[in-house]
């Protein structure tokens, strides 16, 4: 009998364990570099991050995560949004994983991922999407193990969805709390649920911005070039593996070798928001079909 | 242009997407994506052939006047060897 709970799969193992969290002291620099507040420096197998507040966290390969608390009160919602978010995709880099600035659902056993910059509308357009069947995979960070050739498998999704009040309007979503005080979002639930499996990536949908909705495919060269142009995750790979020109070529051409690549564009537009979402709802489902029915 | 050209293997790496082939020069990290004619005029670059004999293999694959693909060939080229990919002996 196998053990089908995610936690079975290694690099999710992997991942629990090395998030796992204690407070002591942090070192106060890594790699000879002194890390100011706002920045964080990752080197070799460590990666230092220092807050404005005056949070620090350190992370070692096989130690887990040193957070060194200032002197008088701190938020807990902000050492959440860090764990979850920076330290969360430095540590997967640095363990050999892939994360990428995406927020996805699944269908059919897949997962289907949108990218995009901060404020491309990744979160709004999954939590419109949860509300018709599709449920949320994960929020702003999707990590891919690309250790099998030809396979990119996405580990479960370790984030909340975030969702500015206009996003929260536009969908209908039941906000909970604000995620901290000074970031004017809130939580909330999927109307669709969340799914904790690992699964292969169908799809990854870039998000632009056009005059008329559509999806298209993207194409040969085009496909390297798009998934070169991630956003803050790139950084992290980069410095975690110091790939040389070749290496990273390579890992680039398996990705897109490997998923189908496809661009939405849409206007930015709250009053048509509903219809085009649809557009994607229609088209994910219709993916995630086997081959022989979309071919009916 | 004259003489025969050849690729120059380690100043780039190349991989084949969909139906194109995408060339990285190691130099300056820069893509190259090659398909229809460029393509083809890549494929043929295998230092047995001269720029001419590319352009009348060509011509005769397409079954067009070498004249019609004459300077697309040598254009491509041009930007081939400027880029370091190709070299000429």
């Amino acid at each position: 009998m196998t053990d089908a709970s995610p936690l079975a799969h290694p690099a999710v193992a992997m991942l629990a364990r090395e998030t796992r969290l204690h407070e002591g002291v942090t070192p106060r620099e890594i790699g000879s570099v002194t890390v100011p507040p706002g920045r964080h420096w990752l080197h070799e197998d460590s990666f230092l991050l220092v807050t404005e507040s005056g949070l620090r966290f350190f992370y070692r390969r096989s130690e887990g995560v040193t957070i060194e608390r200032p002197n008088g009160p701190t938020d807990p919602a902000e050492e959440y949004l860090w764990l979850n978010g920076s330290i969360y995709a430095a540590i997967a880099c640095i363990n050999g994983l892939y994360p990428i600035h995406a927020s996805a659902v699944a269908c059919g056993g897949q997962v289907f991922a949108f990218t995009g910059p901060s404020g491309a509308g990744k979160s709004t357009l999954v939590a419109q999407l949860t509300r018709h069947e599709l449920p949320m995979f994960c929020d702003d960070t999707l990590v891919l193990d690309l250790s099998q050739p030809g396979q990119a498998l996405c580990l479960p999704g370790h984030k909340r969805l975030k969702l500015w009040p206009d996003a929260v309007e536009m969908t209908g979503a039941r906000p909970a709390e604000q995620v901290m005080a000074s970031v004017p979002k809130f939580y909330s639930e999927p109307a669709g649920g969340t799914v904790v499996d690992v699964l292969p990536l169908a799809e990854l949908c870039f998000l632009e911005e056009g005059d008329t909705a559509r999806i298209e495919p993207l194409h040969g060269g085009e496909k390297l070039v798009r998934l070169q142009d991630d956003h803050y995750t790139t950084d992290l790979i980069m410095a975690a593996s110091r790939p040389d020109r070749i290496a990273r070529f390579a890992q680039l051409a398996n990705l897109a070798r490997t998923i189908r690549l496809t661009r939405f564009v849409r206007p930015r537009d709250a009053s048509r928001f509903a219809v085009d979402a649809a557009l994607v709802e229609r088209h994910v489902k219709a993916m995630a079909r086997p081959v022989s029915e979309q071919a009916q | 242009m004259t003489g025969i050209l050849n690729k120059c293997p380690d100043r780039f790496v190349e991989t084949e997407i969909d139906d194109e082939i995408v060339v990285m020069d190691l130099e300056s990290g820069n893509f190259f994506s090659l398909k229809d004619t460029a393509l083809d005029i890549w494929r043929l670059v295998d230092g047995t052939r001269s720029p001419a004999d590319i352009a009348a293999e060509l011509a005769n694959d397409y079954d067009v006047a070498e004249s019609e693909l004459a300077d697309d060939v040598a254009a491509f080229l041009d930007e081939a060897l400027t880029a370091g990919l190709l070299e000429a002996r």
